[in-house]
């Protein structure tokens, strides 16, 4: 009994914190419409400010709140800065971009975080105020844990009467609803964004500098909160500060609950009942419709099949590739096996995200699934090569086919938060199951059978299954299959009313990119001889992104020259220290100067050329 | 003149919709922009309102040249728009609709308040309460007139008020411009039925491919068939 209520508690304190994070999130959105990837950065940056706060200050619960409040300012002008300088120039933009530029954002942090305050976990030595427990009714609470307790419901008051008793939350309801209204009524946009992104960063940061007490300020907890932000949102409803409440206390007491009895499959649980919501719910428990209602922006250009010069162009670039063998060196071997597995995998995404309109920030999560599945064949099985290779892309479809049953009925950011969040905890059952998957020492000595254990071999036979599976996924755009997807993502509505079943066709391309990512992911896995979850991490989904991204969503010919360029960006450019900081400001870069990626915007200025040719 | 509009140019994306337009206000004066569906009323209205970016010409209110500075500078000095949707912020109630449009007093005017607004729209006192989505479009547009009052504004800019309603909620609208009138205020409407616009109009100018093809008193319209008949005439 006491052991229940106990974890109860812990549940609810945990509650308040996720509660924070969301309720910035939400609020964040509900006004500037952008999801803001770099919450969980902020959430992190108030950890860290608020130990460098406290570890100086003395351990007096006044100045505990002093630095607590602090930390909470100073994140709050971080936030206040990062509006002025990028969001406010990307509220137009198409929403895949807004996302991929706030992750740009998550990878700088990152590397910022590194260089101030080191690699290393930092925890605050607990002062015994701090630790103390309060006795009622005969059973003894954490003092810090009712803290806690309290701090989300006064938190969650002080925000209501702020939004429904001030003329600034007034103004900020009026926004959400109509934000061009507003300005037209004589009030200055910028100045209420700009106030309510410092407002949800503060809260964030909040939320970060009351959860350092319990545990550190570290590296991995911007991603790792961001995920459970973003199923916190969605469960709740997007926009609903009571509906953030509600969802943070359900995942607050199931993760606790789930910690206690069954530590292992905890975040599939919470990944279960999020599921189980919106089936009943598809709007969240408070969400409404309209919250959506942005719809897609990005006016999006037709795709061509390539026209004559580009396949010639093409055939050289493959015959070019197949014989690198023989003038090339083993180090550069390499780096073209890397980038035919990038080829593969970034056409993949490209078929549920060009044609399909579903943009994943969760790829890897398959990439991960089928070189785990290569692995287990390996070592579990014993089995051959090929056994693996074959094993991969249908656990990574099958798997793909079970999340994407209801992930596909999501629009737009939904998607993309969901997608995200799946991956995250893909990642994390992989990083803890330590009996299967090895934990962070991953799974060594999966190595290709001894005909194809030399390079070259090996190399040869990545170009055959990666270049061949990009073009058996192009096949298919190409087909029936291909111009239905397109038609269902340009209008769902006409494309019902001529007989095509949106929901079949949007998970078909989803199993497909699964299961085309699965069979990159265990080429991968021969090819380097070893698995290991960061395959299956947040940032390997964005380098795939990041990689249609530079090659352009609506063509055909993008995945490729994406994949190439950014094979060569990582092997060189992004070497070595603080490649986060330079990634991050590559991608930030690339969405403010070229909206519809390389090949797009080469194949813009080749229209032109020919045009004035002609 | 309170607002001189001189050779306006403004479009959407490359479709170039006002070539030119030109017409001047008094204060005080109700001045009617009339033209057929599709004319370009409301775009010059935006555009005035800098909701479009105007690509040439000049806009001065009362002497400052306004054209090209954002909407929320543009109603600080003095523009008053209401939409042709209207806009009501629908989870809004109708008292919180007008306190978003509240501004501070205008030297020279008497400043509007939700009690002065709900002696000038009887229906709307005892729907203080109602969230915007939940009255009548009439009521909608009494809203959406009242909240852009709260900002005391120098020009009210009208775009068809008694569209899509029934004729009893027009004649309100007819009697509320008239009320407006006599107070003083400078109106600048923006109308398919000359009907309506006779009620209330002073002066006249017709918009026809982008260009003011005709301008005087609204007297002298009703005289001259043969320019109804080519401009306004379906
Ligand atoms: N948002 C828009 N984008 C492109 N064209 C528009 C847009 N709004 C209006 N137009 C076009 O501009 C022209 C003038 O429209 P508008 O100013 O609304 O006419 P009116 O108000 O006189 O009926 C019409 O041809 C209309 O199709
Ligand atoms: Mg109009």
């Amino acid at each position: 009994m006491d052991l229940i209520f106990l974890q109860l508690l812990t549940g609810l304190a945990g509650a308040s914190t996720l509660f924070l994070v969301a309720a910035g999130l939400t609020v964040i959105f509900g006004v500037t419409r952008v999801v803001n990837f770099s919450h969980g950065s902020l959430y992190m940056l108030g950890a860290f400010i608020a130990w460098s706060l406290l570890s100086r200050l003395p351990r007096e619960p006044d100045y505990f709140v002093l630095g607590v409040l602090g930390a909470a300012v100073a994140t709050a002008v971080i936030g206040a800065v990062l509006e002025v300088v990028l969001l406010r120039r990307i509220y137009r933009a198409p929403e895949l971009l807004q996302l991929l530029a706030t992750f740009g954002v998550v990878l700088v942090v990152q590397d910022v975080a590194l260089w101030v305050w080191g690699p290393v976990d930092l925890s605050l030595p607990r002062p015994r105020w701090l630790r103390g427990a309060v006795e009622i009714a005969g059973l003894r609470f954490p003092f810090y844990d009712l803290v806690l307790i309290v701090v989300g419901p006064a938190v969650l008051g002080g925000l209501l009467l702020l939004f429904h008793r001030t003329r600034w939350g007034l103004l900020v309801r009026a926004a959400t609803q109509d934000r061009d209204m507003v300005a037209a009524l004589g009030v200055d946009q910028r100045v209420l964004f700009t106030s309510v992104f410092a407002l949800g960063a503060g809260l964030a940061g909040l939320g970060g500098a009351l959860a350092l007490p319990q545990g550190s300020a570290n590296l991995n907890m911007d991603l790792s909160v961001i995920a459970e932000a973003f199923v916190v949102v969605v469960v709740g409803g997007m926009g609903s500060l009571g509906g953030a409440f509600l969802a943070a206390l359900l995942i607050g007491v199931l993760q606790a609950f789930g910690i206690a009895l069954v530590p292992k499959i905890t975040l599939v649980l919470v990944f279960l009942v999020m599921a189980a919501v919106l089936v009943v719910r598809p709007h969240g428990l408070l969400g409404k419709p309209q919250a959506m209602a942005r719809g897609e922006v990005e006016a999006l250009a037709p795709i061509r099949p390539a026209g004559p010069a580009l396949q010639v162009l093409g055939l050289v670039a493959l015959l070019a590739a197949i014989l690198a063998p023989f003038v090339a060196g083993p180090y550069l071997l390499s780096v073209l096996t890397e980038a035919a597995v990038a080829v593969l995998f970034a056409a993949s995404l490209h078929v549920m995200m060009g044609p399909g309109g579903m943009a994943s920030f969760g790829h890897a999560a398959w990439f991960g699934v089928g070189a785990y599945a290569a692995a287990f064949a390996a070592k579990g099985l014993g089995a051959g090569m090929a056994v693996g290779l074959l094993l991969a892309p249908f656990a990574a479809g099958a798997l793909a086919l079970l999340v994407g049953a209801f992930v596909v009925r999501m629009s737009g950011v939904y998607l993309a938060m969901l997608t995200l969040a799946f991956a995250q905890i893909a990642w994390a059952v992989a990083f803890q199951w330590v009996e299967v998957t090895g934990g962070d020492n991953g799974v060594l000595g999966v190595w290709p059978d001894g005909w194809a254990a030399d390079k070259p071999t090996m190399y040869w036979l990545a170009l055959l299954l990666c270049v061949g599976g990009a073009l058996v996924l192009r096949r298919a755009l190409f087909a029936p299959f291909g111009f239905a997807l397109r038609a269902t993502r340009d209008s769902a509505l006409r494309a019902e009313a001529i007989g095509l079943d949106a929901h079949r066709l949007r998970l078909a391309a989803f199993v497909l990119a699964g299961a085309g990512a699965g069979l990159s992911g265990a080429v991968f896995a021969y090819a380097k001889g070893s698995v290991f979850p960061t395959y299956m991490a947040i940032p390997h989904s964005v380098d795939a992104l990041v990689t249609v991204l530079l090659g352009g969503v609506q063509t055909m010919a993008g995945p490729v020259v994406g994949a190439v360029t950014f094979t060569v960006l990582q092997s060189w450019l992004l070497m070595g220290d603080f490649w986060r900081i330079k990634l991050g400001l590559l991608i930030i870069a690339l969405v403010l100067a070229f909206p519809t990626g390389i090949a797009g915007a080469a194949s813009a200025v080749w229209d032109r050329w020919r045009g004035r040719a002609a | 003149m309170m607002l001189q509009v001189e050779n306006l140019h403004a479009g959407y994306g490359g479709a170039k919709i006002l070539r030119g337009v030109s017409f001047d206000l008094a204060a005080g004066e109700v001045l009617v922009l009339l033209g057929r569906n599709g004319a370009g009323k409301s775009t010059t209205i935006k555009a005035l309102m800098g909701l479009l970016r105007p690509t040439a010409g000049r806009v001065r209110l009362a002497g400052a040249d306004i054209a090209g500075w954002e909407p929320h500078r543009i109603a600080r000095a003095g523009l008053g728009w209401v939409p042709e949707e209207r806009r009501v912020f629908p989870e809004l109630t109708v008292a919180e609709n007008l306190e978003v449009g509240r501004r501070p007093a205008r030297e020279g005017l008497a400043p509007w308040t939700p009690e002065r607004l709900f002696a000038l729209f009887p229906n709307l006192a005892e729907l203080r309460q109602r969230p915007g989505a939940r009255i009548s479009g009439g009521e909608q547009q009494m809203v959406a007139i009242a909240r852009t009052l709260m900002g005391n504004p120098r020009v009210l800019l009208l775009d068809e008020p008694g569209e899509g309603l029934a004729p009893v909620i027009v004649d309100l609208m007819a009697e509320a411009i008239l009320a407006l009138k006599r107070e003083g205020a400078t109106v600048l409407l923006a109308e398919q039925s000359l009907a309506f616009a006779s009620r209330v109009a002073d002066r006249a100018v017709i918009l026809e491919t982008g260009r003011i093809v005709w301008d005087g008193a609204i007297d002298a319209l009703l005289a001259d068939t043969g320019a109804r008949a080519r401009h306004l005439q379906v």
